[in-house]
């Protein structure tokens, strides 16, 4: 048995939201029987990014705001490996928007978990791209990302979990690793992880989740659905959690798999001579 | 302004019927062909190119474009030789315009043998020792359009040069052989119709002639393709990248090559995801590299630094251009030093390397990703704009030069010998024997922010202190593992020039030049930048007068950097610049030169 880096305790406050998040990868982790070995957790920036610390699992810590471009490459050099990345609000949807966005229409088969608090935690409390108008003087529209992440076309997983809510949150994220699994494509789910520190809502948000598998007209198939079914029930007060979108056809639309098909990907491709001189000296041989 | 139908019918020609003159004979041959975006220039020069290598000479060819697709003055040159070259030529011999402004940009450059040859379809000129052709108009009847005009005028230029019907012929189905049909008849007809047109016209027809050389087997290629053929056989399996010119030729060439090798290419949102999508990539275990120029690396610096603290080996080529900002994108410069020895914020160690030609870029290319894999480090390539997309001629390339040394990596089986795995172990070399995410039975914390030796974060300072150390001290103990330098020309000459890339060619000339001239002289290519190559640079400085950095910036940027490293050398150093967007020909290095004119 090789000793490898051990957990070490979380940086969070006590009663952080990012604790029932930290508790669900561990528990999808061990549901799935993923080896240790086998899973990566690339970390952004911030109190959330920080969590790859706090698990045993092959951890990288990405630059503020380009985990989702990491955690990519990993996932296309070895497609074998599951990959989760995870930061906050500010990481994802602020330095990191470009490739947020992009990584809907590039659907690697990777699990994105945004811990949304509506602040910057770490820099103490400055408002986040989510936070609502009023919040430390903020007077910006928060932006969705559930319906930013609608309305890109592409087969994705989208939900959102609130870490007052544990048990969903498991099943939501053993859903989400299981869709990777099947290299169907990226998975984002939001987590709803207030800071108790400088924005704590949990008390306001218990109020107004609503489990959105329960209201009339359920379909996460259906995209035009969910749009509507969403607006209403937020133009109504409340924030829907559940299931946002899963696509109805169960085909291998996942980037690697576009990519390589069942090939073992650049990091365990042979790059030794004797097996590939002959391809290298036809490729050479081709130059006019 | 005369209207274009004045010149459809009269084909006007300097010389007179029965004029006979003895051709020019050349062994060293320049043709530039000017005209508008659009025009055909650089498939004419493609053209010419190709026959030349046929005929056993030597071949360089420059390209001098707008950044537009259609549009704007562009011109190609090609220069072909029996002897070996790497520059263009100062003067030209053969013009071969589409428009007045080529006539007006190319008239300067012309020797006083030199001979144009136009398209008169829309204008006239009344410069000596030219013939205007309608080409348009000649090829727009017969071919029903007019775009066939560039290759009537390589036909016309064939006859001007005496060149072998045949094999000029050859070039034309070589090129168009793979489009093939329509596209191939109808440039075979343009080529009768040009040099038709060209043989009607008394005493043109071999004006020049260029004799065959002995060349054999050489390939025409670019930096560019050579650094993407360096990747493939350096075992580079992921590349990430973002357009931009000059740079883009090395993502589209590995779309090409790197599936069937089991590779990935991928076109990323933009230069920061390009860089990130590597880190990863490298951290999971694959060769990578990334190629940019001068504003994707400014945006690049932030991951560049991250995988110099992490300590994830990446490889990232820039292929500088005139800078900075948007700069000029076509144009040639070799600015991004300084930015590339301080590369970033805080401090981590990197190797700059530099190859001078095409055969360099392939060996180079693929020692960079052994230098980055071994020392975990990113490694630069630093190319310039004509390195990487002027044509030449080039040896084959060849495997002997070419090694894959992984390094302390860890194999599974080495793995399972551990007892413990940390990913940032000190040693004594001060590389950490590293096993990728999957390998059983292990897993690491991998960070940009300080970190002990597991990984974890850490601000302790005796850990700090040596964390650095572990990391810098990789620039001193690889130095034997980095390119060295090349030596050119006489070993006790007086008169000492140091460079890199493609300013190598013009060096290489000067110094071919004025060794005739009876002044020896020595030349230092550097190939590796940086770390500063102290021990190769010292006695070389310790055994001439003076040495001349010659690069393209306004700073000296490199002669600023060997004044810093070798300071006890202060005196011996000048500078000879340039900086107006185009390379060196060898007068304006001789000019400059002190008892060489």
């Amino acid at each position: 048995m090789v000793q490898s880096a051990k957990p070490v305790p979380p940086i969070w406050c006590p009663g952080c939201g990012d604790f029932s998040l930290l508790a669900a990868v561990k528990r999808a982790a061990a549901d799935l029987k993923i080896p240790t070995h086998d899973l990566v957790l690339v970390g952004g920036i911030g109190c959330s990014g920080s969590i790859h610390n706090f698990l045993e699992v092959n951890g990288i810590h990405a630059l503020h705001g380009r985990l989702l471009a990491q955690a990519v490459g990993v996932k296309l050099a070895n497609p074998s490996l599951t990959v989760v990345a995870a930061g906050g609000d500010g990481d994802g949807y602020a330095i990191g928007m470009g490739h947020f966005m992009h990584a809907f229409k590039k659907n690697a088969s990777i699990l994105y978990i945004v811990m949304n608090n509506e602040t910057y935690g770490l820099t103490k409390g400055q408002p986040s791209p989510t936070s609502q108008i009023g919040f430390e003087g903020n007077v910006e529209s928060p932006f969705d990302a559930i319906l930013s992440a609608l309305s890109i076309p592409a087969p994705n997983f989208i939900a959102r979990t609130f870490s007052g809510d544990p048990k969903t949150m498991i099943q939501v994220l053993e859903e989400a690793i299981r869709f990777n699994h099947e290299n169907r494509g990226f998975a984002f789910v939001e987590d709803l992880s207030p800071c108790v520190t400088y924005n704590d809502t949990y008390k306001l948000w218990r109020e107004k989740v609503v489990d959105v598998s329960k209201l009339p007209g359920y379909d996460p198939t259906d995209r035009k659905t969910m749009f509507r079914l969403y607006l209403d029930t937020t133009e109504a007060g409340k924030i829907p959690i559940g299931i946002m979108h899963r696509p109805k056809e169960v085909s291998k639309a996942g980037l690697e798999a576009k990519l390589l098909g069942d090939a073992l990907g650049p990091a365990r491709s042979e790059i030794s001579f004797p097996p590939n001189l002959a391809a290298y000296q036809k490729l050479l041989a081709g130059v006019a | 302004m005369t209207t274009p139908a004045a010149h459809t019918a009269p084909i006007s020609g300097e010389s007179g019927p029965g004029d006979a003159r003895p051709a020019v004979e050349l062994t060293d041959l320049s043709v530039m062909i000017g005209g508008q975006g659009g025009d055909g220039t650089l498939t004419v020069s493609d053209l010419l190119g190709r026959y030349f290598r046929k005929c056993g000479l030597y071949v360089y060819m420059s390209r001098n474009v707008l950044s537009r697709i259609r549009g704007g003055h562009a011109d190609a040159s090609v220069r072909a030789s029996r002897d070996p070259i790497s520059t263009m030529k100062p003067e030209v011999d053969v013009l071969v315009a589409f428009d007045n402004e080529a006539i007006e940009m190319g008239k300067v450059e012309l020797a006083a043998h030199g001979y144009v040859i136009y398209d008169s379809t829309s204008f006239h000129t009344d410069v000596p020792n030219a013939s205007g052709f309608p080409f348009a108009t000649l090829v727009g009847g017969p071919l029903g359009q007019p775009i066939f005009k560039n290759t009537a005028a390589y036909g016309a230029l064939s006859v001007l040069l005496g060149l072998d019907p045949t094999k000029t012929r050859e070039v034309i189905e070589e090129r168009f052989k793979r489009r093939g049909g329509e596209a191939l008849e109808k440039n075979l007809k343009a080529l009768e119709i040009g040099r038709k047109a060209a043989l009607e016209v008394p005493g043109l027809a071999n004006r020049f002639s260029v004799a065959d050389g002995d060349a054999h087997d050489l390939i025409l290629t670019t930096g560019n393709q050579a650094v993407a053929l360096g990747f493939v056989v350096g075992g580079g399996r992921f590349f990430a990248g973002y357009p931009i010119t000059p740079a883009t030729e090395v993502m589209e060439y590995l779309q090409r090559y790197l599936p069937a090798f089991g590779g990935i290419v991928r076109q990323a949102e933009d230069e920061l995801a390009a860089v990130n999508m590597i880190i990863g990539a490298s951290y999971t275990g694959a060769r990578v590299m990334t190629s940019t120029s001068g504003p994707g690396l400014s945006l690049m610096t932030e991951g560049i630094g991250h995988a110099g603290t992490a300590e994830i080996p990446i490889v990232v080529a820039d292929c500088q251009r005139v800078g900075p900002s948007t700069g000029q994108p076509t144009r040639h410069e070799q600015s991004d030093l300084s930015h590339l020895v301080n590369l970033g914020h805080g401090e981590y160690p990197r190797f700059v390397i530099a190859p001078a030609t095409p055969e360099d870029c392939f060996v180079l290319t693929a020692d960079a990703l052994n230098l980055a894999e071994k020392w975990r480090v990113p490694v630069i390539l630093l190319l310039d704009q004509a390195l990487c997309q002027n044509t030449t001629t080039s040896a084959r390339f060849g495997l002997s030069e070419v090694r894959v040394d992984r390094g302390k990596r860890l194999t599974a089986e080495d793995a399972s010998q551990l007892t413990e795995y940390k990913a940032y172990r000190f040693t004594d070399d001060g590389i950490s024997p590293y096993a990728p995410p999957g390998t059983p039975g292990l897993w690491a914390e991998i960070t940009g922010n300080e970190h002990d030796e597991w990984g974890h974060v850490s601000v302790n300072q005796t850990n700090r202190v040596r964390m650095m150390k572990k990391r810098m001290e990789k620039m001193v103990k690889a130095r034997d593992d980095l390119p060295p330098s090349r030596l050119f020309g006489a070993t006790d000459a007086k008169i000492g020039f140091i460079g890199y890339g493609s300013t190598s060619g013009p060096i290489r000339e000067t110094q071919s030049i004025l060794a005739a001239r009876g002044v020896p002289t020595r030349y230092f290519q550097a190939r590796t930048i940086y770390p500063v190559p102290v021990h190769e640079l010292d006695p070389f400085l310790k055994g001439v007068d003076v040495a001349y950095v010659v690069e393209h910036n306004y700073t000296g940027q490199f002669a600023r950097l060997v004044r810093e490293f070798l300071p006890w050398h202060h005196e011996k150093i000048r500078s000879i610049l340039k900086y107006d967007g185009y390379s060196f020909r060898t007068p304006q290095i001789i000019a400059e030169v002190k008892g060489a004119a």
